[in-house]
């Protein structure tokens, strides 16, 4: 329906209604389509006022719709009154009535009472991340930062995520400031980037760094760049962290592998404790591989081509002087078959390790385990981009940790375009293990933060390739 | 033009024009259009005196004025309120918003939607017994109905009462034929175990549906013609399985004619006779054997664990079977494990016909295009037709279906 332009008479009202097909709903069709087309709110009275006149009452959704209406044309007495009338009809009012009145009053000069009901929201329930971003929001346009941080650290208090909006909001409204304080805060919030490994969008970047080329006398510049293969920093020449976990890291992590991934729940889900344990015991007699390979993944890599093949090829690559591989695979594969030849299988046993698992055993948890088994510098091979593995991790800082680890590590092949090619090189592009880290990191002095284009990066295992550099002169 | 104009500028000036001055509205704002679409129905309130002002903000007063009452009552009632109390005015609001919560909610209820550990998991849990509420009603409206419509048809019939009694003593006699005969599967029937031992991998809500499942499985094989000998293996007494299906049951659960035992089924039959069904299995059944102990695990899983029963059959060395859905059906969607009830008619219709096109027409229709009769070729063309016209999915899509059911053995290109 199209609500009309100006407010209507009771009687108009009544034949709109008695014209319109299913007249129980008439209130509520009429004042969504309000919000929709973003009608002058005296129609929306009118409404109400005829509804009041009719019924003696006004239903609870009606008023909350009438609310949007206002909320959403920032018609601040309006929306106080809406308020005053409904904490008189009702004992108390939900969420969404709640998240309308805040965000509507934080835009106002009375943001004030925004919080007030915020404190109210907090005696039902935990107030959604929305109602903070309005509150918090409210308060840095209002320069009351300390404020705005309190409630920022509240809202992490209770687990409630930030949007990214609300983060970069804080370095919009500190522009400019001279605060050691604030400064701090600031610092703080880039951390948090850092743990949780959000990469910042690009005007998000931008709010960064006019923030940090604000600060008075501070002396920041700003550049963006794209970071070497090598970890150096073109603007700065600083070396980025390398991607190696710590000790502790390392240890806890390749711990977890084994508990949660391994075993899980039940360890003839992946495999079978006989099975396990004579693995462990082939890995601890050979230790420490350079290399360990996914046999069958690699062996799909062409799929024109034999299996065997695509295997013996991968092999015959990694195989260099000394280094000591492992290729993992399955018990089907020893069969001589149109895609095993036995003969191309023997060869490749004489220059790397082999273990076959059960036909129904998960080879990639055995991957796992011998790469990290034979210390820091050992690589895997595979295409699998092991997101069931990391989803049996039991907490996000382990898999963080997973993910900073595969990136390290994991050696991924792809068909180069041109095919015939039997040299292995040509056919196949060798994307390497990241040699730094990708995370927001700083010296003190100098500050790097990876940054995404905004349509660029939807998936969680690629990680930006640009970067704002930040240094003190 | 110029007459349309006219009569826009009369209705103005009649009864818009006060009301927009008054309120600082410029009448060209409005389109024409709507103006004129209205004007119909202006014309006839001519007849209204024209002086009648809108107040606009009157339902403020008719609001705040009912409130006077109102407020002196709630006064006297303390301000906080309890934990249970204010979920259910919390609920109420809900309810007032127009979100899915249920009208009348139990004390027991509540407390469960307290206990959910977040936000979604409330709404869920409001939303499932929102539609057990409409579920309810509804049922009990159409019985209601059903109960006026045979006492008008009462009314007229005066010899009803003898068809009752035929009726009523036909179906006893039904049951009691249905009864000689699961009797008769007990001693010399082929034995069918459920497995009772997943209670720990489930919810409450999984284990509800679980059981649900098992009654009508036994219900079918109580009434069809060569009744498996069921056994309920790994039987806790007191589980959460023995609760739910007393309160299904009720006092039938002691005259069931099945065997219920805690023991594991290894105990009971020799191991080289048993096979796990399980849609994890490598292996594909071929043919029913009518010599072998069917294993069937008592599981739903909502969230789809691959591998529990697997790992089950794994640590007891059994063998394992699938049935071989993808030979027989051409997959579109769904998990292709399947219901306990489908997999009692299933294996019931096997066990009398070994016919694996009747067996699997219990497979629901949604999870399959078509069953593999025809050439592949034709079927992958049908299965293409059937995506684009039906989902609305592109050809690379159905292709994609067509090589994750049928991994190696046709090649596409």
């Amino acid at each position: 329906v199209q609500p009309p332009e100006k407010p209507l008479q009771a009687e108009e009202w009544n034949k709109l209604r008695e014209d319109f097909q299913s007249p129980e709903i008439f209130e509520e069709v009429m004042l969504n389509s309000m919000i929709r087309c973003n009608s002058p709110i005296d129609v929306a009275k009118s409404l109400l006022t005829h509804l009041a006149k009719r019924d003696g009452d006004i239903a609870y959704n009606v008023l909350v719709k009438y609310l949007t209406l206002c909320v959403q044309q920032g018609q601040v007495a309006e929306i106080r009154d809406v308020y005053d009338i409904m904490k008189g009809r009702f004992k108390v009012l939900e969420s969404g009535a709640y998240k309308l009145l805040i965000r509507g009053l934080s835009n106002s000069d009375q943001w004030r009472m925004a919080l007030t009901l915020l404190e109210e929201v907090k005696k039902m329930m935990i107030p959604s991340r929305t109602c903070y971003e309005s509150c918090i929001k409210a308060a840095g346009r209002h320069q009351e930062m300390k404020l705005a941080f309190e409630l920022y650290d509240e809202m992490l208090a209770k687990d409630v995520v930030p949007t990214l909006d609300v983060l970069q909001s804080f370095f919009d409204f500190s522009r400019g400031m001279k605060d050691a304080e604030l400064q701090k805060e600031l610092f703080g919030i880039l951390l948090y980037l850092r743990e949780n490994q959000i990469y910042p969008h690009k005007t998000f970047m931008r709010s960064i760094k006019l923030w940090f080329e604000s600060i008075p006398g501070g002396n920041w510049r700003g550049h963006l760049t794209n970071i070497k293969d090598s970890g150096q920093c073109p603007v700065c020449n600083h070396q980025l962290e390398d991607s190696n976990l710590t000790e502790e890291e390392y240890s806890n992590l390749s711990e977890r592998i084994i508990r949660d991934v391994i075993h899980g729940t039940d360890t003839f889900r992946k495999t079978s404790p006989q099975e396990f344990e004579a693995f462990q015991t082939f890995v601890e007699n050979r230790l420490p591989f350079d290399i360990v390979i996914d046999g069958l993944n690699v062996s799909h890599i062409k799929s024109r081509r034999m299996q065997c093949e695509n295997l013996f090829d991968a092999v015959n690559c990694l195989a260099k002087e000394n280094t000591r591989l492992l290729v993992l695979g399955r018990k089907h594969m020893l069969m001589n078959s149109s895609n095993w030849k036995r003969e191309i299988m023997k060869e490749m046993q004489n220059k790397a390790d082999f273990f076959f698992a059960e036909n129904i055993s998960e080879d990639d948890a055995f991957l796992l385990y011998a790469t990290l088994r034979s210390g820091k510098h050992c690589k895997f091979v595979t295409r699998d981009f092991l997101r069931d593995h990391k989803a049996c991790l039991p907490n996000s800082l382990t898999r963080h940790l997973f993910r900073k680890w595969q990136r390290g590590h994991q050696i991924a092949f792809s068909p180069s375009a041109e095919g015939r090619s039997i040299n292995f090189s040509s056919v196949f592009s060798q994307q390497p293990a990241f040699r730094y880290d990708c995370v927001v990191q700083t010296t003190g002095d100098t500050w790097h933060i990876p940054y995404k284009d905004v349509f660029e990066e939807k998936y969680s295992y690629q990680v930006p390739r640009k970067w704002l550099c930040i240094q003190q002169k | 033009m110029q007459s349309a104009n006219m009569l826009l500028r009369k209705i103005v000036r009649s009864s818009v024009l006060p009301f927009a001055a008054q309120h600082g509205m410029k009448k060209d704002l409005f389109p024409l259009s709507r103006t004129l679409s209205l004007s119909l129905c202006l014309k006839q309130d001519k007849s209204r005196e024209p002086s009648e002002k809108l107040d606009l903000d009157e339902w403020k007063k008719v609001m705040k004025s009912g409130l006077q009452e109102e407020v002196s009552e709630t006064v006297s009632e303390p301000k906080e309120l309890s934990g249970l109390a204010a979920a259910r005015e919390t609920l109420e609001m809900w309810r007032l918003a127009g979100r899915a919560v249920p009208e009348n909610i139990s004390e027991e209820e509540l407390k469960t939607f307290m206990e959910c550990p977040s936000k979604s998991a409330k709404k869920k849990y409001l939303k499932y017994l929102h539609l057990k509420e409409l579920h309810k009603k509804n049922d009990k409206r159409k019985m209601r109905e059903k109960r006026e419509r045979r006492l008008e048809d009462q009314a007229s019939k005066t010899d009803e009462t003898k068809k009752n009694s035929f009726l009523c003593m036909w179906s006893s006699t039904m049951d009691k034929a249905y009864n000689w005969r699961a009797a008769q599967s007990m001693i010399f029937g082929q034995p069918l175990v459920f497995d009772m031992s997943y209670e720990k991998e489930m919810s409450l809500r999984e284990v509800t549906n679980t059981v649900r499942q098992i009654v009508l499985s036994e219900s079918c094989n109580r009434r069809s013609a060569d009744p498996f000998h069921i056994h309920f293996c790994n039987f806790k007494d007191d589980s959460l399985y023995h609760r739910e299906f007393v309160k299904q049951y009720r006092e039938a659960w002691g005259r069931l004619l099945v065997t219920v035992t805690d023991q594991c089924y290894t105990e009971l039959f020799p191991k080289d006779k048993l096979i796990y069904l399980t849609a994890d299995s490598p292996k594909v059944m071929k043919t029913f054997d009518h010599d072998k102990i069917y294993i069937v695990g008592s599981m739903v899983d909502k969230s789809i664990k691959t591998g529990v029963s697997l790992a089950r059959a794994k640590r007891l060395g059994l063998e394992t079977a699938a049935l071989p859905l993808e030979k027989y059906l051409l997959w579109s969607t769904g998990a292709k494990n399947l219901t306990l009830d489908q997999m009692m008619h299933i294996l019931l219709t096997l066990k009398d016909t070994a016919d694996w096109k009747k067996a699997l027409e219990f497979v629901p229709k949604r999870k399959y295009c078509d069953f593999v009769n025809k050439p592949v070729k034709e079927l992958k063309k049908t299965l293409d037709l059937i995506n684009t016209l039906k989902l609305g999915k592109g050809r690379e899509e159905g292709q994609k279906q067509f090589a994750k059911s049928y991994p190696k053995k046709y090649k596409l290109k």
